[in-house]
């Protein structure tokens, strides 16, 4: 049987040791198994501590990105779900924590210019509010697991069977 | 406030990594007052491995920076195998020496293409330069990308690694794994050949002066690990006795503390300063490619040059990779065992941005007592502070677009990464016309 190519990049971002910041490893961890196979064949999963340019340069024409991260800008717990020019323009305040080289817009930006336009795709994000030292997340961030895990597959799930460009 | 004095304020510095400003008072046409501004909030990493075994204080002050992480876990582990009389194997030596050429890498190649190069070729961002530069913008990525994959694979991860260890290493690489890099690097070292050759072409601002060039000095290598830390007036010092020459200084316009030398002035640290004291010791295609451009003497008087010496040092850390990877064998074990001995553990090795300073007091119980961390940002905020003084006059009758772009241009100049020294920038100018005569 020949396995369908990705039509799906998940860029997972953050650290599972730094708090709040491993909520999108963790989503990621209990939302794969339980997905179908067909789906599961039809995602290339990066685990990206920082989100880079070259995460983004490469996705290919047919294939759609979702972004996972923890964010700072709203209520800790609260689930956002941007596309990638309102995640890039910052939109209801939302930065995503794990970003430190270079800012998310210009991250975006980079790869938007050197593409020629972004990638197909969307950012589904979780408001932390801990990022110690440690993979103890906050309660805010703890309550909020199962709506972001599934916030997560429903994002997986309409990407995955949308044909995109 | 003066009646003649003028404020010059650019309040969000941008492209440089953290948050802060630049203040600039100019009264009766002279500079009255440079303040490089750090208000972002104290980080207490020297109060956070306090209590800490020396090989968590190696994963914990990685954390200090997305960008430098290996240049404070080399600092640490060599401060702490200095005290307990570690010697590591000659292959480890080479490996710490590999890890360290790939974040020279990846944070070299993220300032020249996208914070530094965009004030050179007239853009405002590096988004806007991507779009008529493509290809020199994506050249400039996989440079850093293969340096990102050289920390990835010794170090377990990209940002913030976790291999670093007492006596060695917590996993060693496999011969197979290192020769995976050879490729992306081997492409790197042309990008990174063709990067200085277009980098010593841009124009740079006229400004000249005579700095104090602070960097370690080796005989037998580029100074990364190990060395004196030497002077462009002659000082010579052991890596441990840095503050025998340099004392730390509150400032009430900066959360980071300020460095200044015994006589109280300022020091310069970073690629220019190791590039003019060490040129001799750069890889030989470093030292070719550098001739080529023939800009040693304007590295070391012209700040804006700086971005010439980071490209050599491109050349040289993807050269001595693929030299190190080359000669590779692994050690007979990930590390030495050691025994933990009470005193002060201290060192300095040479982070992108330049000489990163640790000293420890570490007890009875193995545990660190104290802890007094001296980043190189934090050293060099009095060297751009003075130099943003004698310079800001010459463009003070500029348009005050065209000076504040400049006065940016040069503060990035020193790949200030604030996040690091408080670990900060927002540049405002005051200027103060001249007082009426009459």
């Amino acid at each position: 049987m020949t396995v369908p190519p990705p039509t799906v990049r998940l860029l997972v971002c953050g650290s599972a040791d730094r708090g709040d910041d491993g909520a999108a490893l963790a989503a990621v961890a209990r939302v794969l198994p339980a997905l179908d196979e067909h789906v599961r064949q039809r995602l290339e999963i990066r685990r990206c501590e920082q989100l880079d340019v070259t995460d983004l340069v490469d996705i290919p024409r047919g294939t759609a990105c979702l972004i996972l991260d923890t964010v700072v800008g709203v209520e800790p717990g609260e689930v956002v779900t941007l596309s990638l020019p309102e995640l890039a323009a910052h939109s209801r305040g939302v930065s995503p924590r794990s970003s430190h080289a270079l800012p998310i817009d210009q991250v975006l930006g980079i790869a938007e210019a050197l593409r020629g336009a972004l990638p197909d795709g969307r950012f589904i994000g979780l408001g932390g509010h801990w990022f110690g030292f440690g993979s103890v997340r906050s309660r805010a961030v703890r309550l909020a697991m199962p709506a972001y895990q599934c916030a997560v597959r429903e994002g997986i799930v309409a990407l995955a069977a949308v044909p995109v460009g | 406030m003066h009646g003649s004095d003028l404020r010059f304020q650019v309040h969000n510095l941008t492209r440089v990594e953290g948050e802060g400003s630049l203040h600039l008072l100019v009264r009766d046409g002279a500079v009255a007052e440079a303040r490089l501004e750090i208000f972002e909030a104290p980080r207490y990493f020297e109060a956070l491995v306090v209590g800490r075994s020396p090989d968590e204080v190696l994963d914990i002050v990685a954390r200090i920076c997305g960008i430098c992480p290996v240049a404070y876990q080399m600092s640490a582990v060599h401060a702490f195998e200095d005290l307990f009389g570690v010697e590591v194997e000659p292959a480890t030596h080479a490996l710490r020496r590999l890890l360290y050429c790939g974040e020279w890498i990846e944070s070299h190649a993220l300032h020249i293409y996208l914070l530094h190069a965009p004030d050179f070729l007239g853009y405002p961002s590096a988004v806007d330069m991507a779009r008529d530069h493509r290809e020199l913008v994506a050249g400039g990525l996989r440079l850093k990308q293969a340096g990102n994959r050289i920390v990835a694979t010794l170090g377990g991860r990209a940002i913030h690694p976790v291999s670093v260890r007492v006596g060695g290493w917590s996993k060693l690489p496999r011969r197979a794994d290192l020769l995976a890099l050879r490729p992306a690097l081997e492409e790197a070292l042309e990008l990174a050949r063709a990067t200085v050759h277009t980098v010593a072409e841009l124009p740079a601002p006229p400004f000249e002066r005579e700095p104090r060039l602070v960097a370690l000095h080796h005989p037998q290598e580029y100074p990364m690990n190990r060395g004196r830390i030497a002077s462009s007036d002659g000082l010579a010092l052991a890596p441990q006795a840095w503050g025998e020459a340099f004392h730390e200084v509150q400032v009430p316009w900066s959360n980071a503390l300020q460095s200044r030398g015994a006589d109280g002035l300022p020091y310069l640290l970073g690629p220019a300063a190791r590039v003019v004291l060490d040129h001799e010791q750069l890889h030989p295609l470093a030292r070719e490619a550098l001739a080529e451009t023939g800009a040693l003497e304007s590295i070391r008087r012209n700040p804006y040059r700086s971005i010439v010496a980071r490209a050599v040092e491109l050349v040289h850390a993807t050269a001595e990779a693929l030299d190190i990877i080359a000669a590779y064998e692994p050690p007979d074990a990930p590390a030495v065992a050691w025994e933990s001995r009470a005193g002060t553990a201290a060192w300095a090795t040479e982070a992108p941005r330049g000489l990163l300073f640790h000293r420890y007091a570490v007890g009875d119980d193995g545990l660190v007592a104290a802890a007094t961390i001296v980043p190189p940002t934090a050293q060099n905020q009095a060297a751009i502070e003075a130099d943003v003084a004698t310079f800001a006059p010459r463009v003070l009758d500029q348009p005050m677009d065209v000076a504040t772009h400049t006065l940016e241009q040069l503060i990035r100049s020193y790949d200030p990464c604030i996040s690091c020294a408080t670990h900060f920038l927002d540049l405002s100018v005051e200027r103060q016309p001249q007082e009426d005569a009459s």
